[in-house]
């Protein structure tokens, strides 16, 4: 980054010319500093609009990982416990953070909340973001991979209107997917849209209550943490 | 989006870059990518709402460009601006995700008394 030289004298000048002052330079900083924190461990945000399930998800999936993987979860909500709740109630290990009516989840919060949470013997750590597809886009919190999730009950044209957050995350979730034959929504037009935005973007559709696809979400998990894992072992090694 | 919070910042940043020379500060020129979901209007309109908080930068004034979001070719090398958020290349068509200007959200000029 270039800097400006604040000791020069700056009555009735112009200073800074071209001077690149990053806005989100800090949260870009403690992002890294998470990054290094968590080498073993595959950080997973989860991002998408209030009511798209990604709770229910995340229930579904420590159920079905209990016996292959470790999981735990940071639950970012404006207000209330209760989304941590739910996780515990199946016995998901779970941390809320409650961002006192903030619309996103900057990389400080996640860097504090990993002093009140064990990760001893995790594998994955899911940071599940506001309910929120705009806010979240621009904030790095350190994750390995991005997940949007997309109920079909929101409709199919979300990537268009949405774009960063669609160019900015590597998996793309179509859930409540039992849902699909009762909607007017589209998953190969959500794909093309999606992949206008961000041509290498992966889609998986997803019934967390019936159970469609989660076989499918499970492995590319597994793939992952295992990736990561040997990544961090070359290092060391 | 959280335009308060990126005004702080825009002082915050100030503040640590010239600790001597804040209150002088008379404009703060933005140059904010398409992909940062800024809006000028709101932004000028977070950044009165923080100066009638903080009365020592009330001579102050904000600029707000806003840049186009620019894609370069991992095939052919051209550079094309996006649009309609149809990330591919003008010139032969294909998909990128190599986004060279539109994320960013930085302060790119500042003028002192």
């Amino acid at each position: 980054m270039q800097k400006p030289k604040s000791n020069q004298a700056s009555v009735g000048s112009v200073q800074c010319e071209n001077t690149t002052l990053n806005l989100l330079k800090v949260n870009d900083f403690v992002a890294k500093a998470i990054r290094d924190r968590l080498p073993n461990i595959l950080v997973i945000n989860v991002c998408s609009s209030p009511g798209s399930g990604k709770t229910t998800l995340m229930q579904e999936t420590g159920k079905r990982l209990r016996d292959r993987l470790n999981m735990s979860v940071l639950v970012g909500d404006p207000e209330t416990e209760r989304d941590a709740i739910r996780m515990r109630d199946v016995g998901i290990n779970a941390l809320q953070i409650v961002t006192g009516g903030m619309c996103h989840i900057e990389a400080q919060m996640i860097y504090q909340a990993l002093d009140h949470i064990d990760l001893t013997g995790t594998d994955v750590l899911f940071i599940e973001n506001v309910g929120n597809l705009v806010c979240p886009a621009a904030f790095d919190l350190g994750e390995d991979y991005r997940v949007t999730v997309l109920a079909c009950t929101e409709g199919d044209d979300k990537p268009k209107k949405y774009p960063r957050m669609f160019l900015t995350s590597e998996l793309l979730i179509v859930s409540k997917s039992d849902l699909l034959p009762y909607v007017p929504f589209s998953v190969e037009a959500v794909t093309k849209d999606a992949r206008d935005v961000n041509p290498d973007i992966e889609v998986l559709s997803i019934s967390s209550l019936k159970g469609d696809g989660l076989d499918a979400w499970c492995d590319w998990l597994t793939e992952r943490v295992y990736a990561k894992r040997e990544k961090a072992a070359e290092k060391v090694g | 989006m959280h335009e308060i919070s990126l005004v702080r910042n825009i002082f915050r940043t100030l503040e640590d870059e010239f600790p001597h020379d804040i209150q002088r500060v008379r404009g703060i020129y933005l140059k904010a990518g398409l992909l940062s979901n800024v809006q000028p209007i709101l932004m000028q309109n977070a950044f009165q709402a923080v100066l009638e908080d903080q009365p020592k930068y009330n001579k102050t004034t904000l600029h707000v460009e806003v840049l186009p979001i620019l894609i370069q070719c991992d095939l052919c090398g051209q550079t094309s601006e996006v649009a309609q958020y149809r990330f591919v290349c003008s010139q032969c068509g294909r998909p990128s995700r190599n986004v060279i200007q539109g994320e960013e959200l930085l302060i790119s000029k500042v003028e002192f008394e």
